[in-house]
């Protein structure tokens, strides 16, 4: 069946009008030139099976579902992919590593600072302190 | 037959985050997966939760599909039509013995109503089919599947799916005698 049926029978030309419907375009493509020929050789007979399964055809399609409701449709676009992913791929980039590196210095100078003028109490306090914020800051970014 | 997919470049883009191509594919499949669910099951609500669940098969699935492998349509039948199953199961395991209901068979005192008649008699009595036999419709003349994609969704021969076929529409010829035969 699969390289193209040469010559149709009547029977064969019922039973894919059976299975198939009464549309002979959406009958598989390799039987559908043997169809045709059989349809100019017998009108009559073709033409009575094809209008058999046409009205079934046309009470199947009497059957119309119901649309998809908007509730549903806002459920599956707040579940798709956002910029999530992407938004590492970005925190990765050229320009936010360039970012990231420069608040990183700034962090260092602060800490610099820091050390220098407290005591060395106060020194441990501000060190955690600003490590803190540079993890808030980071887990801020990755959590974007 | 041409074998390009025409859903692959925007599964790539959805896979990226692309809004309006999530937008996109969803206004393409959406309507295809209510039809499913809905010739499969006979339910509305439950079809809704079947292209739901598909959807985030899909969301999950995109960022790792390999183009070349299976048509995404195809894929994406065979994974509605498993979810469909899944909840025809659950049927059979609560419902025992119960017969479907039965459409009023009185005529119907103008077109409107008429129509509606007929719709509920055609989902009745695609719902009574057995499954093998509604799932090759469902796919053949709903969703306007070839034979050898439809064949590949449920797992058979292009002859087993033409039984299939054939035996399924003569059931529904006798169960609508009244409205197919001239």
């Amino acid at each position: 069946m699969g390289r193209g049926e040469l010559a149709m029978t009547r029977e064969r030309f019922e039973s894919l009008a059976e299975a198939y419907g009464g549309d002979v375009s959406r009958w598989p493509a390799e039987t559908r030139e043997a169809a045709a020929l059989l349809m100019a050789a017998e009108p009559d007979f073709t033409g009575a099976a094809l209008g058999r399964a046409e009205v079934l055809d046309a009470a199947l399609d009497a059957w119309r579902p119901a649309h998809a409701g908007s509730a549903l449709l806002e459920r599956i676009l707040a579940a798709a992919p956002q910029a999530r992913s992407r938004r590492w791929i970005d925190w990765l980039s050229p320009a936010a590593l360039g970012a990231g590196l420069a608040a990183a210095c700034v962090a260092g100078v602060v800490v610099g600072v820091e050390f220098s003028q407290q005591s060395s109490a106060a020194r441990e306090v501000a060190v955690s302190n600003t490590l803190t914020a540079i993890s808030s800051s980071l887990d801020l970014e990755e959590g974007a | 037959m041409d074998d390009t997919d025409p859903d692959e470049a925007l599964l790539a883009r959805v896979a990226e985050g692309d809004a309006a191509a999530v937008r996109a594919l969803v206004g393409r499949k959406l309507p295809r997966l209510m039809s499913l669910g809905q010739r499969m099951l006979g339910d509305a609500a439950e079809a809704e939760d079947v292209a739901q669940e598909a959807f985030l098969r899909v969301w999950k699935q995109a960022p790792r599909w390999r183009p070349g492998r299976a048509k995404f349509d195809t894929w994406l039948h065979r994974v509605a039509l498993n979810l469909c199953y899944d909840r025809l199961r659950r049927r059979r395991e609560i419902v025992t013995d119960q017969p479907p209901e039965q459409a009023d068979p009185g005529p119907a005192p103008d077109r409107g109503l008429e129509a509606r008649d007929t719709s509920v008699r055609v989902s009745r009595a695609l719902g009574a089919l057995p499954d093998r036999q509604r799932e090759a419709i469902v796919l053949c003349h709903y969703q306007e599947l070839g034979n050898i994609e439809a064949a590949a969704v449920m797992g058979v021969s292009v002859e087993a799916l033409e039984s299939l076929l054939g035996r399924g529409r003569r059931a529904l010829r006798a169960a609508l005698a009244d409205l197919v035969e001239r």
